[in-house]
């Protein structure tokens, strides 16, 4: 047996140990835990059953209230990590400037979205204005780094090309990184709103607006009828959402396009934008 | 289908224009370079180019040839020597690109997601303003003037192509617009035919050839195809190491001549 089969062998085996003895601790190998859990989840599952359609028209305004937040705080949290994510972008500024820019989106990015609600919250008060903020600095964070990432997976034979020409830093971010990044921005940006659709709902549990806070609600007052019309509301705009930005993508971005053509869309924007 | 180019035109014959005479070019004196600071790239490299002229840097794979276009242009910054441009007279110190030598690298450098036109007018970033290139508003007359070169390298129905779109040749045309937007005195290509079939590369070449007899451009072109550089060398360079090994004119080099010199 050679050495690299014994190494990857030895490396399955501490994985499936680890696995066995995380499961041990936590009690999901105890037949004894196991049972009665199952049982009480079945009580539950059938308690949310049938779900209460008297409460749709309330729950519909809240869902509105969430899209909005999902929408407001994807562009807001968009804006304002494309600038950082140039900064952040080692192809384009030194190792301060960019070392920077990564420590400030990195830091953003440590704290989760329902903390930023909280924080929000204390700030604004209660209301969907708290979530939209929470939600945009958690999109800093993460579009922040997959952008700074993108651009500097750019050819550097398409950056030297258009430095040679004797362009300027924001002309090389014009014509050669966002352009050939350009794909890769839509697409998260794309992804982003679909995560911040989920990430919104649960903005309710800290008083930041949205169907989250009635969800918690319906907990807390054991109105599980009432929650189940919830979480299918929620269910059902996820799916709408997926198929829009599936069918946005296909739209945009030229790799899916067919050979006939540019896509209407962004044979669109580009006219408007010349 | 792209109609076939017809060199030069006015434009391609301007190119070069308010830069000097014909025979005035570039001069490089003793030139050093490493990416590490251990391994020399270059080791003393002088180097003329003349305009007007088809200069073949021959060489075998990282002999320096590439690394010695950068320097040339600017994107890379010597550790000693200097690069001089005799039209118009400027030392450039540092990793400065110089506007009036324009780099084509080998894989060509275009925008995929950008039109062909989009790609030529990149060519004049260094000629127009910053705010106006921010909004994508060339002057009127720049864009006639990106048209007409594409239009002269036989690209007048793929303009508002996107570059993805275009087959090598026509990509290969592309950047050469785009270097011919700068209006260079010298063109460096880094083996701008060695990825298309012979007999795009023969068209891609005529081409140069006629922009370099006509607009007076100095073309300075990396290879290791000895019967490109047998064909079309004015002067032929062999690089060997980071040292100019043999330097002369074209006609002067036998094939078997050229094999010997890149053992």
């Amino acid at each position: 047996m050679n050495r690299r089969l014994m190494v990857s062998r030895a490396v399955y085996l501490l994985i499936v140990a680890g696995a066995g003895i995380s499961l041990y601790r936590m009690g999901l190998l105890d037949p004894g835990e196991l049972g009665p859990a199952a049982s009480r989840l079945a009580e539950f599952s059938a308690s949310l059953l049938p779900p209460d359609t008297g409460v749709l028209p309330t729950l519909l305004k809240a869902m509105v209230e969430t899209i909005e937040i999902a929408f407001v705080g994807t562009l807001l949290g968009f804006v304002i990590s494309l600038p950082l994510a140039f900064l952040g972008t080692r192809t384009l500024f030194g190792p301060w400037v960019s070392g920077g820019a990564r420590l400030f989106i990195g830091s953003i990015r440590t704290i989760p979205s329902l903390l930023w609600g909280v924080v929000f919250v204390v700030g604004f008060g209660l209301g969907p204005a708290a979530g939209a903020l929470a939600v945009s600095l958690y999109t800093v964070g993460y579009l922040g780094k997959l952008y700074y990432e993108a651009f500097e997976g750019v050819d550097p034979e398409v950056l030297e090309a258009v430095r040679s020409v004797g362009s300027n830093r924001p002309q090389l971010i014009t014509y050669a990184v966002l352009p050939e990044a350009a794909n890769a921005v839509i697409s998260q940006l794309l992804f982003m709103f679909e995560y911040n659709i989920r990430a919104s709902t649960i903005m309710g549990f800290v008083g930041a607006g949205g169907i989250g806070f009635f969800m918690l609600g319906y907990l807390q007052l054991l109105q599980y009828q009432n929650l189940m019309t919830a979480i299918l509301l929620t269910l059902a705009v996820v799916m709408a959402v997926d198929y829009l930005s599936a069918r946005l993508r296909s739209l945009i971005l030229p790799s899916m396009q067919t050979r006939t053509g540019r896509a209407p869309l962004l044979a669109g924007l580009t006219a408007l934008w010349r | 289908m792209a109609s076939s180019p017809t060199v030069p035109s006015t434009t391609v014959r301007e190119a070069g224009k308010g830069r000097g005479g014909r025979g005035a070019g570039m001069e490089a004196r003793d030139l050093w370079f490493s990416y590490d600071g251990k391994a020399n790239i270059l080791q003393g490299v002088d180097l003329t180019v003349q305009r007007g002229l088809m200069t073949m840097i021959l060489g075998r794979s990282g002999s320096g040839k590439t690394t010695l276009l950068k320097v040339l242009q600017g994107l890379l910054s010597p550790q000693r020597g200097y690069v001089r441009l005799l039209a118009p007279e400027q030392v450039v110190q540092g990793s400065q690109p110089r506007g009036s030598v324009a780099y084509v690298p080998q894989t060509l450098g275009l925008v995929r997601n950008m039109t062909a036109l989009e790609n030529a007018l990149a060519g004049a970033l260094g000629r127009v303003g910053t705010m106006r290139t921010l909004v994508r508003s060339f002057p009127r007359r720049v864009v006639e003037e990106a048209h007409e070169t594409l239009t002269s390298l036989g690209l007048a129905d793929k303009t508002d192509e996107q570059v993805f779109r275009l087959s090598g040749g026509e990509r290969q045309r592309v950047a050469i617009a785009r270097a011919l937007m700068q209006q260079p005195a010298l063109i460096l290509a880094d083996e701008c035919v060695s990825q298309l079939d012979p007999i795009t590369a023969e068209g891609i070449l005529e081409m140069m050839r006629g922009i370099a007899r006509e607009g007076g451009v100095g073309f300075l072109i990396t290879t290791h195809e000895t019967d490109v550089v047998a064909k079309y060398a004015d002067r032929v360079v062999v690089v060997q190491q980071g040292t100019i090994s043999h330097d002369g004119p074209g006609e002067a080099v036998s094939m078997d001549e050229m094999l010997e010199l890149l053992r």
